[in-house]
């Protein structure tokens, strides 16, 4: 083959392949979440005033640096939310067996603070993982906190055996501080392994 | 032979319905350890009425818990609640499922330490099913 034939031979493969990379790619359109809302602008956290699992005080800041998945509970809760708090441990634990390496974080955010001190969080969230975020603190910051967010919660029942109904969402906050995404219940560990990579790889 | 053969069917029978036909029976029984720091557990089980008559639980008891109760919980409008049962109805010929997201028992204030839970279903002051179970992670 002489240089020009060479020449000629290589230009059309060349053009092939870019061909075949061109329709495999509109072809195959951005991946999309199958069960999380994505919100169009992600919005800015209200502030707040309120404790860590250990005791220490914190801002909107605290979700800084980190992806979280954020839940709101209560550890006298025996059902929905160690089951919530399981799967998403248990996506957590896919997502690094997967080798997706920015893991976020899981914080429960107490809705009864009257029970839920932060030693009682610090023993419960741990129970879920290692490095999970439990909030507590005053009553009126918490509604500050859930009131900005749109979620809803209150007390039911009276005695000591009383619960509190509350918004069964996990919301995705990013590293800047804000919601960016939220998961409607009930929960699955699938659909999460599945929506957060979509949800982290836009930012 | 002629004679003795239904006799033995019969007798077969008799041995299969008595495996089966214990009013109540309890299965995929699963009682949680109380998390660290947490004075509750949930239980969860199905329920089998293999009587031709409804039965009624009235409450349930455990040595084990000061307190248990039947509870559900329900998601609504994406609202996360959960109600104490009253009195539980399974239907003749039917199953009840306890399980995680649904109606579950709330076992609460662990007596002592144990591994083994005892559960003591009630109709009225009678003890009509009672379950021994391993506690589960």
């Amino acid at each position: 083959m002489g240089p020009r034939k060479f020449f000629i031979a290589t230009v059309a493969i060349t053009a092939i392949a870019f061909g075949a990379w061109l329709s495999f790619k509109m072809a195959s359109p951005a991946p999309v979440p199958q069960v999380a809302t994505i919100l169009p602008v992600a919005g800015e956290l209200p502030e707040f005033s309120l404790l860590d699992h250990n005791g220490d005080p914190i801002g909107r800041d605290v979700f800084k640096g980190h992806w979280n998945l954020v839940f709101f509970g209560f550890t006298h809760c025996p059902d929905i939310c160690p089951l919530t708090l399981q799967v998403l441990a248990d996506a957590k634990k896919q997502l690094a067996a997967a080798g997706f390496e920015r893991l976020p974080r899981i914080v429960l955010v107490s809705v009864d603070p009257e029970r839920d001190t932060p030693e009682v969080l610090a023993q419960y969230v741990g129970y879920f993982g290692d490095d999970n975020l439990g909030i507590t603190g005053d009553l009126e910051e918490i509604s500050k906190f859930t009131k900005g967010l749109g979620i809803w919660f209150q007390k039911s029942g009276d005695g000591e055996n009383y619960s509190v109904d509350h918004a069964a969402a996990v919301l995705v906050i990013n590293p800047d501080g804000q919601f960016e995404a939220l998961f409607g219940a009930p929960h699955e560990a699938d659909n999460l392994v599945h929506d957060l990579p979509i949800i982290m790889g836009r930012q | 032979m002629k004679r003795i053969v239904p006799v033995l069917i019969l007798a077969l029978l008799g041995c299969a319905c008595s495996l089966e036909s214990a009013p109540l029976v309890a299965s995929d029984v699963v009682v949680s350890k109380p998390r660290p720091g947490m004075n509750m557990a949930a239980g969860y089980l199905t329920l089998r009425n293999n009587t031709s008559q409804p039965i009624i639980i009235t409450h349930v008891a455990s040595p084990q818990f000061e307190s248990v109760e039947m509870h559900e919980s329900v998601i609504e409008d994406g609202m996360a609640r959960m109600y104490a049962l009253g009195d539980m109805r399974v239907l003749a010929k039917s199953s009840v499922v306890f399980q995680p997201g649904g109606k579950h028992l709330m076992l609460m204030r662990p007596v002592g330490e144990f591994d083994t839970v005892t559960l003591d279903f009630f109709a009225g002051r009678a003890v009509v099913l009672t379950v021994n179970v391993t506690l589960s992670d």
